[in-house]
């Protein structure tokens, strides 16, 4: 089974994102913040998750932020920012650090499971 | 310049120097003119009494020397009638030394007749009365002198007279050009005056006008230099008041937008999420049919299209906030047209096929790659088909084209529904303004799409515009710039970017 690791800071987004996806099959891991993200990463070990899904903007620790700490790591797992999408430059910036796909807020539910399927599939080039 | 009267003060000044002037020189010209005349008069009864006074000495001299030498021969010299005459003759010399007091000439002129007559009195009428008959060669030269003198005064005293009248006419003529003249020189310093007026009145209000038309045409720093009469002087620094209250609440208007736009911004933003969760379960829900009832899954389908509905309503007030504030940005990239018009036209095709409408889509051949953001080109695309898909009637047609206008590449989306009047068309871009009121009910709608396709293709360097007669359907074109490199260039996330499009 899949297994997705999915943060976001309002919990009423959060709850709607793992219960679709757990209905279109999925296992899904949640988080509320950066810092929690990074504990449940570090908590699953070698059950590390098929695709993780970031909200840019958290507290304590954005999805930014764990985004550069996971590549800095040298993980390959493929990441998708999933962004407010305020400035025009911020996806072509979030690939450079190492984001798979940039899905914008508000996203289209087809839109978001493509690209998870694709990357969860093996198609980690982001093309 | 310490002196600087006001505009009424400068009036007056000139008013009363004009006035001073004239009374002046009427004054002394009607002074004089009428001195000259009452001279005038006093010389001519003067000289008309001398005259008189020269005939009574003529007079008075017959009848000297009828008393001495009597016509007739029974008649004797009489010394009682030539003492008689000759106190005559002497009372009308005195008289006569009256009128002559200050004429020298005409005095000379008396006291020879005087000495004349005094002489032949002595020499002549003397020896008569007492029977000595002087000889008469004496008798007729002393005789003849008086009579002479006599002439010579009655004859100067007539030139006298006619020279003062000769003088008097020509002080009057004098005196009249004088009055004249001075009347002109009065004239000529009110006309400097009144120019000097005017002249320092013209470069400050010169400076009014201009800076008036510049305040007119938007540039609100405009302040005038503040110069010229008291009265002008007011004016500039009320042109200057005027223009800072303006300024003042031209930041001021401009302060409360910036508010209103952040405003918008924040509250669209902070609806997003929770309109997105509805949304998102509701969906989920409407995906779960089995294990729901007619009703709830009714309720679901509701649900979900009304956020559906919000949501794209929040996203276009988004939008336009961003576009206000300077905060809408775009992507453009190399875009070939093709992939595009196609990705929309599948995305649209069961709101036409629901309506019965034949669509058709139609992309030039070999078009080149247009420089855009796909995603937000793809909205106002959507944007424009949604229009024509809900205001063109069941079974009408509509088609989306894309053909090479020059260095631009055109999309044109028409219709054959009722088509829009020209009152319509003015107003077709205006925010939340949707054709005929009683119709827009049933069409739904925020009346933003339009609105938000024309900032979007601005934004690009493109123009958008509507076309239409009513009853003959409408055509909105708009047109973007063909890409730098020009060739095809495939970049799959930007097609992804729908942003929405299709809530």
């Amino acid at each position: 089974m899949t297994r997705l690791l999915v943060a976001d800071d309002s919990e009423t987004v959060l709850l709607m994102l793992q219960r679709r996806l757990e209905m279109e099959g999925y296992e899904v891991v949640t988080a509320t913040d950066g810092v929690e993200a990074l504990d449940r990463l570090r908590e699953l070990g070698s059950k590390e998750p098929d695709v993780i899904l970031l909200d840019a903007m958290m507290p304590h620790k954005s999805g930014t932020e764990v985004l550069e700490e996971i590549r800095g790591k040298g993980s390959k797992i493929p990441v998708v920012m999933i962004s407010a999408h305020l400035d025009a430059q911020e996806p072509e910036r979030m690939r450079k650090l190492g984001a798979n796909d940039v899905v914008p807020k508000p996203f289209e539910w087809e839109d978001l499971i493509e690209v998870i399927e694709e990357l969860a599939n093996g198609d980690t080039s982001g093309d | 310049m310490s002196f600087n009267p006001s505009l009424t003060a400068r009036l007056r000044i000139g008013f009363l120097v004009l006035f001073a002037l004239l009374l002046i020189v009427s004054l002394l010209g009607v002074g004089r003119l009428f001195q000259i005349r009452v001279d005038y008069e006093n010389d001519i009864t003067r000289y008309f009494q001398l005259e008189l006074q020269s005939e009574r000495l003529r007079s008075a001299f017959i009848l000297e020397q009828a008393a001495a030498r009597p016509a007739t021969a029974h008649q004797t010299p009489s010394q009682a009638e030539l003492d008689q005459a000759a106190a005559s003759f002497s009372a009308a010399a005195t008289d006569a030394r009256k009128e002559t007091a200050d004429d020298p000439v005409l005095t000379t002129k008396l006291n020879q007749l005087v000495a004349a007559e005094s002489a032949w009195r002595k020499v002549v009428a003397e020896p008569l009365i007492h029977e000595h008959v002087p000889p008469p060669p004496v008798d007729r030269r002393l005789t003849s002198a008086v009579t002479n003198s006599g002439e010579e005064l009655a004859n100067d005293t007539r030139a006298a007279r006619d020279s003062a009248r000769d003088n008097a006419r020509a002080d009057t003529r004098n005196t009249t050009i004088l009055v004249a003249a001075g009347l002109g020189g009065a004239l000529l310093a009110a006309l400097l005056l009144f120019s000097g007026l005017i002249n320092s009145m013209r470069a400050p209000l010169g400076r009014l006008v201009e800076g008036a038309r510049r305040l007119a045409g938007g540039d609100l720093r405009t302040r005038v230099e503040v110069g010229g009469p008291v009265e002008i002087a007011t004016l500039g620094r009320a042109f200057n008041e005027m223009a800072n209250s303006l300024e003042r609440d031209a930041r001021e208007r401009d302060r409360v937008e910036r508010m209103k736009d952040d405003f918008v911004l924040t509250v669209s933003h902070e609806l997003r999420t929770p309109v997105t969760v509805v949304k998102g379960f509701a969906e989920m829900l409407t995906a779960q049919r089995k294990s729901l009832n007619t009703r709830q899954f009714e309720a679901a389908e509701v649900i979900a299209e009304s956020a559906g509905q919000l949501q794209k309503m929040i996203n276009d007030l988004l939008d336009l906030a961003r576009s206000d504030a300077g905060k809408l940005r775009i992507e453009p990239e190399s875009t070939p047209v093709r992939p595009l018009a196609q990705r929309i036209g599948r995305q649209m095709r069961p709101n036409f096929e629901s309506k019965d409408q034949r669509f058709t889509v139609s992309v030039e051949k070999d078009l080149p790659d247009i420089q855009a953001d796909a995603g937000r080109i793809g909205q106002v695309l959507a944007n424009l088909l949604t229009n024509a898909n809900k205001y063109a009637p069941e079974g009408s047609e509509v088609q989306l084209a894309a053909t090479q206008v020059g260095d631009e590449v055109e999309f044109a989306v028409s219709d054959t529904g009722p088509g829009l009047d020209q009152d319509q068309l003015d107003h077709v871009f205006d925010r939340f303004w949707r054709a005929d009121s009683s119709e827009s009910q049933s069409v739904g709608g925020t009346g933003l799409g339009l609105a938000i396709a024309k900032s979007l293709v601005e934004l690009h360097g493109g123009a958008i515009s509507a076309n239409s007669s009513p009853g003959e359907g409408a055509t909105f074109r708009f047109v973007l710039p063909i890409a730098k490199d020009g060739r095809p260039k495939q970049k799959t996330p930007a097609d992804r970017t729908k942003a929405g499009a299709a809530g």
